[in-house]
């Protein structure tokens, strides 16, 4: 047993009121510069819809990820879908399966300086927009969130892959003018623990951090190959135009080794997000990823290990996990998430690259249904509501379970338990018998339903984000290496310029 | 012309490589950012399909190919000598070139026509392509109108870049050859010198490791990993320090395996002689032969004789010996003694065996090899000589024109007879068979 440390992540979309604040907050501090005006390592997209980059969820023409065939015996082999050891190579000359500036958009600002130096004349002057690329006058015809909350109509939301899962008449349903329903999801890396951009890298430049799982890539080492572009499924590395490189959302490991919180968490308007520590068997990550689609979620979690458990305690130790990580993980909040209540999921698990960022499916599509102009929150419906649910739970399988639609319904259940029996609490206007029997329903009890309500309705900051030490005070302070020595190997080094080849 | 070919051919390329080198290594370590094959395929993309892809694959095959030629001129030689190998050679690497041009021409079209690749183009970007352009555009040419360059190039230009490398800098093989195939070899020159100052730094990073890297690169930034579980982590690390190993290893013995597997191939697979070359050779070797019978043959009537003249008494003087050659066809020396009689002594050093200076400077002979200095009367090295054996003394014999003995010495003891003033005038030297045995 390797077992290995994670700083992972939930998301809790219920939460999510798609304000788009996680998404500047991250652009102003790293992806405000010339070649990475397009990049959002953080983005948020509205579902049913086609994403950012569009239908990146297209892996038969974007290649991105693992992909697993079972064998006769059981056992298969992973093999990167972009592609294998020795067409990589052609592929470094013109890859057929990366997205080009077409799929995201031209990034543009405006011509500000007119309004100040138009020569005197009859009409206004306007600043028009100009390409941040050429520098030309454009027309805009796409952005980032073109089809932000479905841009007022179902065109792009139609073209959304998820909905394959339906059939025509469940589509129609889905489509129905007032019955259209809609839910945010953010995306960040999911900093995965089987990462299919590193394994694509022909220089080697990505890496995973021993310590905490973050999955960087190192600038100087990158040669601007993009095979990682290709390769990660879920688009979340972009390529610098300006300077040959790529580059990736960094969990903004500069704050957190200096026990700050990465930006898109600290700014989140809707508190949806959560941060902690979860320990995993680093030897047994490739085989669990190497089951069904359908087993994926459960699989995924046989991997994540107990940090209370006496022999996972000790293993860790041995592995050269400190005390500090093993108290974060034993606090932290994904932890129960994900393993305690099992309501958080991971995203497209079936890409196979074992996503550490989970989310929490949203319930309001779900339960919410419009009689009369009414919300349904009564329980009759409870035991109705999830094939009546508007947003389809196959969509929400879809996309959290790679199709195992009882992975979704066994969290939707709980979910929707703890909101009654809190409503029971709170206004007492629900029967205990009725409470019970969802409660039995939900495979939850009263004490669990207190604990997730508490940390999902009103969690401190400390309880949302424990963040373990990370390892620059270790280095610098474990008096191995004085800091004028280690300025390189602890992130303090002399900066090189960052320039263009000539 | 000589001063330009000079320049241009053995200047320029020793600049041009130790500037590429130095250059790209500076480059590289102090300005990482700028290392990279700066692709704009997201910028464009079809474009870039049409130019880069048969670009690529074009001049890698063809600069391969002449490595190949270069690094094993004898197995391409070899390979070459079958006719219809040589025709496919031909054809292919004219046909690869005109996929280069066609690549070429498409990548500076798009680096023209799309408004997004200019803002992100270069001057030196035009340079590089343009000069490409050319250089392939003459490599074409050439193998057009100078045909079976494939082979030719064995004898003129793999010489020329042999010396280079072997800083014996030989223009001979090159030097008349036409204008267009010196300035395919400068501009090559040239490209190589603008290496580090252009994108096609991006040659060097070629990422061979990566066929044999783990899928997963997992990187420790502290130091407790090391300590808490040094198995773990050394394992890790030396399965990294394996994989690069093995590559090179598997480098080093490709390479081996090629010049291995040149002398193999050419023992099967070898020019196979035609008969009429073949009687020349026999012919050839049954000269050399009888050459070297005839003069074995000199050598042995020349050992039966009884006396070997050596010279006349009077041409014989103390300051600069006469060569000859003794009876056991080894040098010797012929001096004279104040008394006016022979001296003659070994040329051949007691050290290790170089022949040994004519002039006596005050009564000493002088092997240059590692400088013995030998006393001619006795035969004596200095004591500080690396010679430590004296050089022997000859026996000879006096005769009159008429063949009578007049004096002789054995080459020890006494001298036996004497000579009139008459007989010194006309008396030859010789060494006679009789003092040789024993
Ligand atoms: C050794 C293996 C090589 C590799 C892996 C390689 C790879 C690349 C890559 C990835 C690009 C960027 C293409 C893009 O825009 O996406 C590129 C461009 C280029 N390469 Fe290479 N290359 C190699 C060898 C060479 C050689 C030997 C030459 C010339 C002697 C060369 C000349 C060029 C040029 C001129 C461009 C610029 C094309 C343009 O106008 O966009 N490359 N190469
Ligand atoms: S989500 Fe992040 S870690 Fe996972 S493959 Fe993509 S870039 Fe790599
Ligand atoms: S800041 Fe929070 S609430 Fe706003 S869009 Fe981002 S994740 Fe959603
Ligand atoms: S051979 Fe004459 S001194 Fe060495």
């Amino acid at each position: 047993m390797d077992v290995r440390a994670q700083v992972s992540m939930v998301f809790h979309l219920d939460k999510c009121i798609g304000c788009h604040t996680c998404s500047i907050a991250c652009k102003n501090v790293w992806t405000d510069r010339a070649g990475a005006e397009y990049m959002w390592w953080n983005n948020v997209e509205t579902k049913p819809g086609t994403g950012f980059p569009t239908l990146w969820e297209d892996q038969n023409h974007y290649k991105g990820g693992w992909t697993w065939k079972a064998k006769g015996n059981g056992k298969g082999r992973l093999q990167l879908r972009s592609q294998n050891k020795f067409d990589s190579f052609i592929k470094l000359f013109y890859n057929p399966n990366q997205p080009g500036l077409e799929d995201y958009y031209e990034p543009w600002t405006y011509k500000y300086q007119d309004l100040f130096d138009a020569p005197e004349g009859d009409d206004q002057p306007t600043a028009i927009p100009i390409s941040q690329i050429t520098g030309e006058p454009m027309d805009i015809n796409a952005g980032p969130n073109w089809d932000d909350d479905l841009s007022g109509s179902p065109l792009y939301a139609e073209n959304d892959l998820n909905l394959d899962a339906l059939s025509e008449e469940e589509r129609e349903q889905l489509f129905e003018i007032e019955r259209l329903s809609m839910m945010y999801l953010p995306r960040i890396c999911n900093h995965c623990a089987n990462p299919s951009c590193v394994a694509s890298c022909p220089s080697g430049a990505l890496y995973k951090r021993g310590e905490d799982g973050i999955v960087l890539i190192d600038q100087e080492i990158c040669k601007g190959w993009r095979a990682c572009v290709a390769a990660c499924p879920y688009k979340k590395i972009y390529y610098n135009w300006k300077t040959g490189k790529s580059e990736k959302c960094i969990l903004c490991y500069p704050k957190l080794e200096t026990g700050q919180i990465p930006n898109c968490f600290h700014s989140c308007v809707g508190r949806i997000r959560y941060l902690g520590v979860l320990l995993y068997d680093a030897d047994r990550v490739a085989e669990a990823m190497q089951v069904p689609d359908h087993a994926l979620v459960e699989s995924q979690r046989s991997v994540i290990l107990n940090p209370f458990d006496q022999a996972v305690i000790e293993a860790a130790k041995a592995s050269g996990i400190s005390e500090e990580f093993l108290y974060a993980a034993q606090n932290s909040p994904v932890y129960k998430y994900v393993m305690d209540w099992k309501v958080a999921l991971p995203l497209h698990i079936e890409y196979r690259t074992m996503p550490m960022l989970f989310y929490v499916p949203p319930l309001l599509p779900v339960m919410g249904k419009l009689e009369n102009g009414i919300y349904e929150h009564k329980s009759e419906a409870f035991f109705s509501t999830l094939e009546k649910s508007r947003l389809p739970i196959k969509f929400l399988a879809k996309l959290f379970a790679a199709g195992n639609e009882s992975q979704v319904e066994a969290a939707v259940r709980k979910l929707m338990a703890v909101r009654y029996y809190r409503r029971s609490v709170d206004m007492d206007d629900i029967d205990v018998v009725e409470i019970s029997k969802v409660m039995r329903e939900g495979k939850t009890t009263p004490k669990e339903a207190d604990e997730i309500y508490a940390l999902t309705a009103i969690p401190t900051i400390d309880q949302r984000f424990v963040l373990p030490p990370i390892q620059r005070e270790e280095v610098i302070g474990g008096g191995h290496c004085s800091p004028e020595a280690c300025k390189g190997c602890t992130g303090l080094g002399t900066p090189v310029a960052i320039e263009r080849g000539p | 012309m000589p001063a330009l070919d000079n320049f241009f051919l053995i200047a320029l390329p020793y600049l041009a490589v130790v500037i590429c080198l130095v250059g790209s290594y500076y480059r590289i370590k102090t300005r990482p950012m700028t290392y990279s094959a700066l692709s704009s395929q997201f910028l464009e993309s079809k474009g870039l399909m049409w130019g880069s892809l048969p670009w690529h694959i074009g001049i890698i095959t063809i600069i391969a190919a002449h490595f190949i030629a270069f690094l094993v001129p004898g197995l391409w030689q070899a390979l070459l000598s079958n006719q219809t190998v040589l025709l496919f050679v031909e054809a292919a690497g004219l046909g690869l070139s005109l996929l280069c041009l066609f690549g070429l021409a498409a990548l500076l079209l798009r680096r023209f026509t799309s408004e997004k690749v200019q803002s992100v183009t270069s001057q030196m970007d035009l340079v590089v392509l343009l000069v490409l352009l050319l250089q392939v555009a003459l490599g074409a040419h050439i193998a057009v109108s100078l045909s079976w360059g494939a082979l030719w190039s064995v004898g003129t230009t793999v010489p020329y870049l042999w010396s280079l490398l072997s800083f014996t800098p030989d223009l001979s093989m090159v030097q008349d050859l036409p204008l267009a195939v010196k300035a395919h070899i400068v501009l090559a020159w040239v490209l190589i010198l603008l290496v580090p100052f252009s994108r096609l730094i991006h040659m060097f990073a070629v990422p061979l490791e990566y066929i044999g890297r783990p899928w997963q690169n997992v990187v420790w930034v502290s130091d407790r990993r090391k300590e808490a579980a040094p198995q773990a982590f050394v394992e890790g690390e030396a399965r990294r320090y394996f994989v690069k190993g093995g590559l090179a290893a598997v480098f080093g013995l490709s390479l081996l395996s090629v010049g291995v597997f040149d002398k193999i191939f050419r023992f099967f697979f070898g020019p196979r002689l035609t008969a009429h070359q073949e009687t020349e050779l026999m012919t050839t070797r049954l000269s050399r032969l009888e050459a070297t019978s005839s003069q074995r043959k000199l050598e042995l009537e020349r050992q039966e004789n009884d006396y070997i003249l050596v010279g006349s008494l009077a041409e014989l003087n103390s300051e600069r010996g006469k060569y000859f050659i003794d009876y056991t066809m080894m040098p010797a020396l012929a001096f004279k003694t104040a008394e006016g009689l022979p001296l003659l002594i070994s040329a051949k050093c007691t050290h290790l065996g170089c022949t040994v200076g004519a002039d006596a400077v005050d009564g000493k002979i002088l092997c240059p090899c590692h400088i013995s200095y030998f006393s001619i009367d006795t035969g004596m090295p200095n004591a500080d000589s690396p010679a430590k054996t004296p050089l022997p003394h000859l026996g000879w014999v006096l005769m009159d024109t008429r063949g009578n003995q007049l004096v002789s010495y054995s080459g020890k003891g006494a001298v036996k007879g004497t000579l009139s003033e008459a007989q010194r005038a006309s008396a030859r030297v010789y060494i006679a068979k009789a003092h040789q045995i024993g």
